[in-house]
């Protein structure tokens, strides 16, 4: 089992149903180990606020989802997780790339490397991040957790987590 | 037609629908409407409520869904055109409520006013099925056959922009309420479980 089966075994062990997704390089191979997955409907959109929204919905209707999502798409979408999940008190459970770390040398990321943290930090939504593939199996747990928090919760996976060369 | 007056006909026949307002116009005119507790009114997130009502479509596939949309938040998220029809989601009927203006901001014009055919988008965006409806009788005979037809359905009501508008009140709880009540109203109707057993 590789880390992208091994995730995809914990959200599928904490009931997750549904997926909200839009690639990033860093979480392409787990969008495709769900897509792979016939009992996880996978949503692709064109804006990653869509994914909050989309789950937030399927909340209501009593379904078990996760966005999975870049670093980048992240931020463009605190928003909505303010203003529709806070506003409400809906949870959603965000996978999202851990990108700007020491780590990762492309230009176009240093800013989310910076500043993605203090700004969940601002808005007050949880986060966890996962480095080493002996925590993955806390997913189950964290799932549970963000639903008694009811708000957005956000799972980093670090590259060295899912073994990214070249990204 | 006048929006409260598109409403009360929406009302009449919405059958077992449930709904999901955009905030603002369409949420405060639904309420008025309606007092339905099993309709989700917006109190943020605007242009997404489309994409709210399609996570709840594809949750409960055997339930009508609309989508009470306004001409502001569609144009603030046309991509959910896009997503909606990559899933062509057969319980759900996608309405703009279109008055060209930003109805609760002072009746300010709309981006490109009166010159975006929202309903030709729909259907470049791949939703087969769209109609636009600029009159009550309209509304009335075309409404039985949107209403029975597969979805997805764009349908884009054309209304009148009411300069002297007096604002509807909107539903008078706040979101964490409007969540629970929501929530509850999903379990009884649907018999879905949206709550775990201590309540969250």
């Amino acid at each position: 089992m590789d880390v992208n089966d091994r995730i995809h075994a914990e959200l599928v062990k904490a009931g997750v149903k549904l997926a909200a997704t839009l690639p990033d390089d860093w979480v392409n191979s787990l969008i495709r180990r769900v897509e792979k997955d016939n009992t996880i409907r996978n949503v692709r959109v064109g804006r990653e606020a869509e994914t909050i929204c989309i789950c937030a919905g399927a909340f209501f209707g009593g379904v078990r989802s996760v966005a999975i999502i870049g670093n980048t798409g992240l931020l463009t979408c605190t928003g909505e997780m303010a203003t529709l999940c806070l506003r409400h008190a809906i949870p959603v459970f965000c996978i999202v790339s851990a990108r700007g770390s020491i780590d990762d040398h492309k230009v176009y990321q240093e800013v989310q490397g910076r500043r993605t943290i203090p700004l969940l930090q601002a808005y007050d939504y949880p986060y966890r991040i996962i480095d080493d593939p002996d925590d993955i199996g806390s997913i189950p747990d964290a799932y549970e957790w963000h639903r008694l928090q009811k708000r957005p919760f956000v799972l980093f996976l670090t590259k060295k987590l899912l073994g990214v060369k070249n990204a | 037609m006048k929006t409260n007056e598109v409403m009360k006909v929406l009302a009449r026949h919405r059958g077992d629908a449930v709904i999901v307002c955009a905030l603002g116009m369409a949420a405060n005119e639904w309420w008025a409407a309606t007092r339905s507790e099993d309709s989700f009114y917006m109190h943020g997130a605007m242009g997404f409520a489309a994409s709210f009502a399609l996570g709840l479509a594809l949750s409960v596939p055997d339930t009508p869904v609309w989508v009470l949309n306004s001409d502001g938040s569609l144009c603030m998220n046309t991509g959910c055109l896009i997503t909606e029809a990559g899933q062509q989601p057969k319980n759900l009927k996608h309405f703009v409520i279109d008055n060209q203006v930003y109805q609760t901001v002072e009746t300010m014009p709309m981006v490109n006013q009166d010159g975006a055919d929202y309903a030709g988008m729909a259907r470049a965006a791949g939703i087969k099925q769209t109609a636009t409806i600029d009159n009550l009788a309209d509304l009335e005979s075309k409404l039985p056959e949107i209403v029975k037809a597969p979805g997805p359905y764009f349908v884009r009501l054309r209304v009148e922009a009411e300069p002297e508008y007096q604002r509807v009140p909107p539903a008078p709880y706040e979101g964490p309420e409007m969540k629970y009540r929501f929530g509850r109203a999903m379990e009884k109707k649907l018999g879905v479980k949206v709550f775990g057993p201590r309540g969250y």
